[in-house]
């Protein structure tokens, strides 16, 4: 080791010189050179961590110069590990630069997860952001979460038990997926050049204290951050035991990531004035889903009653309506049903739940 | 009951950080219809709720002057 490189760090009361060989020895995988890949990777290479891989499938382009500061005006059109990589081999030599240039997918994600011990997600979608979740958490493989939106940040830190033994990972704040266009992404958002620079160095702090031991990495937390007015806030997560995460690699492989976000379009929760809207104008079926024996009952010439446990011998018949709205009491059961509806029908019908149910909307189902 | 509500990313734009007074609501799920209620663009949308920093997983009762969370996801990179 280069003492003199890292002399400025190696004196710092409480890190010294078995940190930074923690930090030679480390293997980290970056998946994402882009706004919060670029500084992350650059302070990884200048810290001295030994092994550093990095995916990205994309090229630079001059938008991206604002806020992706490895990459120059004369890179423009050049793949980004490319450029990355030689960068940062010319900044630091006696690393390992690992170029890996693909677009990550279930089918490879476990090879390339093995060479590494610590993963840093700094994508730019939420598809990539569950599969890597996912991923992770099936290998138990410690997970720094860095994302930004705006003027904001988000960081987290998956898959590490603290001192009680309790791990969490991202499924435990956001079981399901957003819909695709639910969130924007900064292409359609915006962002300040800085912002993934200030959250992409604080993944890099976390990344860097949970290789060596220091400080009290944020293990089972979510920290917001807000640039505007410069202020943090801190929740604490636990296990939500609410979701399944796929339990083996086969299991995995049956996920469809590229449409758990595109299929979650599919059937859609709606209030009152949506469910009004379609009846009127869109001729759709509305189902009850409720047992015979719940109150309010409702009129069954405007809505249809299927009781949950009926639901099944239902399913085998055809059903002609295009739209079909689905209720009960709170709009919980009226999801498994437009789950189980979705699964026959697929993309071939509209399929739309109540939420909320009758509960919410007592006004409107109790007026005559 | 007054409670003290945060708001983060895109839902910062309509519900602003503010003081609520509320009668008849006693826990998480009651603020949650209250909440989607009042504010219908939360329907359409995933987001966490969490007490005096705290992530909810289950319903749970509010007491005077707790301060709720409310936080979207984030995917920009």
């Amino acid at each position: 080791m280069d003492q003199e490189r890292y002399s400025r760090q190696l004196i710092l009361k409480g890190f010294g010189i078995a940190a930074q060989e923690k930090l030679g020895n480390a293997r980290v995988l970056v998946i994402g050179a882009g706004g919060l890949g670029c500084p992350i990777l650059q302070y990884l290479a200048a810290a001295g961590v030994g092994k550093i891989g990095m995916v990205d499938d994309d090229i630079v382009s001059l938008s991206n110069l604002h806020r992706q500061i490895l990459f120059d005006t004369s890179d423009v059109g050049k793949p980004k590990v490319q450029v990355a990589a030689q960068k940062l081999r010319t900044m630091n030599p006696d690393i390992l630069i690992q170029e890996h240039r693909l677009r990550l997918n279930q089918h490879h994600i476990f090879d390339l997860l093995e060479s590494y011990d610590l993963i840093i997600d700094g994508t730019d979608n939420f598809e990539s952001r569950y599969l890597i979740n996912d991923a992770c958490a099936l290998l138990q493989k410690p997970l720094v979460f860095a994302a930004v939106s705006g003027f904001e940040g988000q960081l987290a830190i998956f898959n590490v038990e603290d001192k009680d033994g309790v791990a969490t990972n991202y499924r435990d704040l956001f079981p399901i997926p957003p819909k695709n266009g639910e969130v924007l992404n900064c292409a359609e958002n915006g962002i300040l050049g800085v912002l993934p620079g200030i959250i992409g160095t604080m993944a890099v702090a976390e990344t860097i204290k949970l290789i060596t031991g220091t400080g009290k990495p944020l293990i089972n937390k979510l920290l917001h951050y807000n640039l505007l007015n410069q202020s943090q806030y801190e929740l604490n997560i636990s296990p939500a035991g609410n979701y399944d995460l796929p339990n083996s690699k086969a299991d995995f492989l049956m996920i469809n990531y590229d449409q758990t976000c595109a299929t979650a379009s599919v059937f859609e929760e709606i209030d009152v004035a949506q469910m009004q809207r379609l009846q009127t104008q869109e001729a759709a079926l509305v189902i009850d889903v409720r047992e015979k024996h719940e109150f309010p009952i409702l009129d069954k010439e405007v809505y249809l009653q299927v009781p949950m446990s009926e639901f099944d011998a239902f399913l085998q018949n055809n059903i002609e309506a295009q739209n079909i709205v689905l209720l009960c009491q709170h709009g919980i059961r009226s999801v498994a049903a437009a789950e189980l509806l979705q699964e026959k029908y697929g993309n071939t019908k509209k399929i739309y739940s109540l939420k909320g149910g009758i509960s919410k909307w007592r006004n409107h189902f109790l007026k005559k | 009951m007054k409670l003290e509500i945060i708001s983060f990313g895109k839902i910062s734009e309509f519900i602003t950080g503010q003081e609520i007074e509320v009668s008849e609501i006693d826990n998480t799920d009651q603020l949650q219809q209250y909440l989607e209620t009042s504010f219908p663009q939360l329907l359409g949308m995933k987001y966490k709720l969490a007490v005096n920093q705290n992530i909810i997983q289950a319903n749970q009762q509010l007491t005077e002057n707790d301060q709720v969370a409310i936080m979207p996801p984030f995917s920009g990179g």
